[in-house]
């Protein structure tokens, strides 16, 4: 919620980590309310659920998160894998590796033509996702899960979707109809494009995108500060007690009783002396009371009275500020 | 007189669906309560009083059916104003308390107005229904309100789910017409994300245009002859605006952007963390811990903690004299366009709509600032929306925009990250299972019919991209993780009563409850 500072650089994915280990299923989240119906004696189903590791199916799906970068998911059910090994011998067994295959299928019908070309990447066993680093705008793909025998076969569990890759610059096609030459939509709309097509290029554009980011989360407090700050200030309040339909009146302004005649004011208060008059009148208008109580206000020590809320804090907080509209 | 450029100015407008019958109050439902309070309303006041002066302008504001659903819900606005009473009651003790401070009393009697003022706008000049003063502002001609996904559903990400894609598009499109009452000429895809082949949806709901980011357009191939300043038309035949970077940027950033002005007001230094906690305990949530009341006394001041006290005449001056700015510098902008373009460009300039009052507190003013001088200063640049644009160069550039999106990196890596690529197996496990359920019963029994119903909104719900952006954020993650938590269960336990033909009907009808939204909704869309 400290709104991130805009021109902070992207992340990598991160590099190859098997994040399918990591699944939540877990997580803590807070007690879900008690349903109002809930004498009902069973527990309602939001209470007994809990994330599935998997729903027993065989199966890939790939992802794009951005012009060099893939995301796969995938599940694999025992009976599957074990069919794929039951076709090999015994030699084929020792060594066996799972891995993702990464095909490059741009403009091919693949798996019916050839890929144009494919990569390898080792898995652990735990594994059930994986972040791949294509490197390649513009082209399509599709995975494959399977095993693949020290003698270089491989044995097919599972086939992605294909997804294509979006471009990372200019297109080359030019329609003469609306032809631009190279320098002019270069000088025009360059400085858009970011500096050069790289993706780096792209993290200099302000990023908008944001949620409604609430008030009041805990980063928006001044909960993590290095060093050492604080503040004073100084409130006073007056509080008392009459008959409940009395009038009260400080500084000749009415105040309102509770219902058993007690009253609280609250006033901050500045430095140097000040008198405060307090009137009381009886319900029937008859009697009156007025009380002035003088409060001095000195200060001695570093804070500087005259600035209420005075921080010190040694050095600035840089994501105090929100880039306004939050930013990813 | 011939402008040289068009400025179309589009406010992104959503909240999550965030409503809980079941607590008698909920932090997250102030999301709503402060953007009603901070923005809806005074950007309603402005935009009304422009439209009853007649100063002639054009907005382009997007509504999400989530935010729509919350605006109508009687519940929430009953909440609502319980909320606006309490704040009420607190600048009227703050009147008091800081009586011996001017800078601060002035401060309280300015929140104070505020607040009483909203409470007026919402309860006598609205009638608690804000999506019918929005209306209103559409009926006379200033506004146009564009649709946008059911829930604000990231659709690059939905990819493999095509019957998801094309039921928050058609739900989108349906809310829009529940709330405005005509079909929707325009359409915001959620984060800006595009993915090719998803304007042939948008053409089959009557859309005739939607907005991307730049390089949506940029990299578009044949390569766009006119940039981002000229809509690009799809293989559908839909138009897609392209996001201007250079006004974009004089607003959203903090750095060089109006909003860090050391006048305008500091968001973060409010006296619900300033002041005694007993003091302010009752205006706190149930947990009792402290949060933002909306009351903050002091201004940016600079890149220091000591802050000076907020001066909002002061400030006023400096939203004025950005307004001229950011027009003068569109004036540049255009005049050097024109020039070398020789056609007049359209400059698309969209922001959330929550930027203006809540972040950026005299965001409202700066606007209203900009409509008056763009009417009455300045002959160069004249407000449009973007439909407008279409009547005046019917013939644009056939092209495919690229995938793309708002978000940082330009394109998925906000909502596919460590911290929640693990959503989608599930989602997308949820969409289609939906799917196959829908059309196992096209004909189903009044109870299944009522129970696919409900399927299909927890799928919606738990599919807004505003659980995986606090997921990545790593704000109130615990709300976020339980909401897409709750929403499985949901639908996991709906669809075996869908099975079984039966059900436990209090249960049911408690999630019905809860999860209220769409009440117009046919589960056959996914069919």
């Amino acid at each position: 919620m400290s709104a991130p500072a805009i021109s902070s650089a992207r992340k990598p994915p991160r590099p190859a980590a098997p994040s399918g280990t990591v699944l939540p299923i877990a997580a803590p989240y807070p007690a879900p309310p008690i349903p109002e119906h809930a004498a009902a004696g069973a527990p309602a189903p939001e209470e007994q659920y809990s994330l599935p590791a998997g729903y027993g199916d065989t199966r890939i799906v790939l992802m794009i998160k951005d012009p060099w970068w893939l995301y796969a998911y995938w599940e694999v059910q025992p009976q599957a894998e074990r069919a794929a090994r039951s076709q090999l011998t015994p030699e084929d067994i020792v060594g066996l590796q799972s891995v993702l295959r990464v095909y490059d299928v741009t403009d091919t019908a693949f798996p019916d033509q050839s890929a144009r070309r494919w990569f390898d990447i080792p898995l652990s066993g735990l594994a059930t996702s994986w972040y791949i680093h294509a490197n390649a705008p513009d082209r399509s793909f599709i995975v494959e899960i399977g095993l693949l025998t020290r003698g270089g076969r491989f044995l097919l569990l599972a086939r992605s979707n294909r997804v294509t890759t979006p471009r990372a610059g200019p297109s080359e096609v030019i329609d003469t109809a609306w032809a631009i030459d190279d320098e002019t939509f270069w000088r025009l709309f360059g400085g858009a494009v970011g500096r050069g097509s790289s993706p780096s290029g792209w993290m200099s554009a302000p990023s908008s995108a944001h949620a409604w980011l609430p008030a009041g989360t805990a980063a928006a407090r001044p909960a993590v500060v290095k060093g050492f700050w604080c503040r004073v200030n100084t409130d006073l309040v007056i509080h008392g007690a009459t008959e409940p339909r009395a009038k009260v009146s400080i500084q000749g302004r009415p105040v309102l009783l509770r219902p058993d005649g007690t009253f609280t004011i609250r006033l901050a208060v500045p430095d140097g002396a000040q008198t405060i008059t307090i009137d009381v009148t009886s319900a029937d208008g008859a009697t009156t009371r007025t009380i002035t109580p003088t409060v001095t206000l000195a200060w001695s020590g570093t804070l500087e009275p005259e600035r209420p809320a005075k921080p010190f804090r040694p050095s600035g907080k840089p994501a105090d500020r929100p880039s306004p509209g939050g930013a990813a | 007189m011939e402008p040289r450029g068009l400025l179309a100015l589009v406010l992104h407008t959503h909240l999550p669906f965030v409503r809980h019958p079941e607590h008698p109050s909920f932090l997250e439902e102030r999301w709503l309560f402060e953007a009603i309070t901070e923005t809806y309303l005074p950007l309603l006041a402005r935009f009304h009083r422009l439209a009853d002066e007649r100063v002639p302008f054009r907005v382009t504001m997007s509504f999400t059916p989530p935010l729509l659903a919350m605006l109508a819900d009687e519940l929430l606005r009953t909440r609502y104003l319980r909320h606006l009473e309490a704040l009420i009651e607190l600048s009227a003790k703050e009147i008091e308390r800081t009586r011996w401070e001017p800078p601060f009393h002035r401060l309280a009697l300015f929140y104070h107005h505020r607040f009483t003022t909203a409470r007026r706008l919402y309860v006598e000049a609205y009638r608690r229904d804000l999506i019918g003063a929005f209306r209103s502002l559409s009926e006379r001609g200033v506004l146009e309100p564009i649709a946008s996904c059911a829930t604000h559903g990231y659709l690059p990400l939905m990819e493999t789910q095509p019957a998801a894609v094309r039921a928050q598009i058609r739900i989108g499109v349906a809310a829009f017409e529940h709330a405005f009452g005509r079909r929707p000429t325009g359409f915001w895809l959620p984060e800006c994300g595009y993915q090719p082949g998803h304007d042939a949806v948008l053409k089959e709901c009557g859309i005739r245009y939607f907005l991307t980011d730049a390089h949506g357009i940029l990299f578009g191939s044949p390569r766009p002859k006119y940039g981002v300043y000229a809509p690009a038309i799809c293989p559908s035949g839909v138009a897609a605006f392209g996001r201007d970077m250079e006004s974009s940027k004089s607003v959203w950033s903090a750095e060089e952007g109006y909003p860090g002005d050391f006048h305008y007001r500091e968001f973060y230094r409010d006296i619900g963390f300033d002041l005694d906690y007993d003091y302010v305990r009752p205006y706190l949530n149930g947990d009792g811990a402290r949060l933002h009341t909306g009351i903050k006394y002091y201004r940016i001041t600079g890149k220091t903690d000591d802050k000076q006290p907020y001066d909002p005449d002061r400030a006023l001056e400096q939203a004025a004299g950005h307004a001229s700015n950011f027009l003068f510098n569109r004036g540049k902008q255009a005049e050097h366009l024109s020039s070398v373009l020789g056609r007049v460009p359209i400059i698309v300039s969209p922001y959330d709509a929550e930027l203006f009052g809540h972040w950026w507190f005299e965001g409202p003013d700066w606007l209203e600032f900009v409509i008056r001088k763009a009417h009455a200063d300045q002959p160069d640049v004249r407000l449009i929306s973007p439909a407008d644009y279409f009547e005046r160069y019917p013939t644009n550039q056939a092209l495919q925009p690229s995938l793309s999106s708002w978000g940082n990196g330009g394109y998925s890596d906000v909502w596919l990250t460590g911290a929640n690529d693990w959503l989608y197996r599930h989602l997308h496990k949820m969409a289609e299972r939906m799917t196959d359920s829908a059309r196992a019963h096209r004909h189903p029994d009044p109870l299944r019919e009522r129970l696919l119903n409900q399927m299909a909104r927890e799928l919606l719900l738990a599919q807004s991209s505003d659980w995986a952006f606090i997921l990545k954020t790593q704000t109130h993650t615990a709300y976020a993780y339980r909401r897409i938590h709750d929403h499985l269960a949901r639908f996991s336990a709906l669809e075996e009563a869908v099975r079984r033909g039966r059900v436990d009907e209090g249960w049911v009808a408690g999630v019905e409850e809860k999860d209220n939204c769409f009440p117009f909704l046919d589960y056959r869309v996914y069919a």
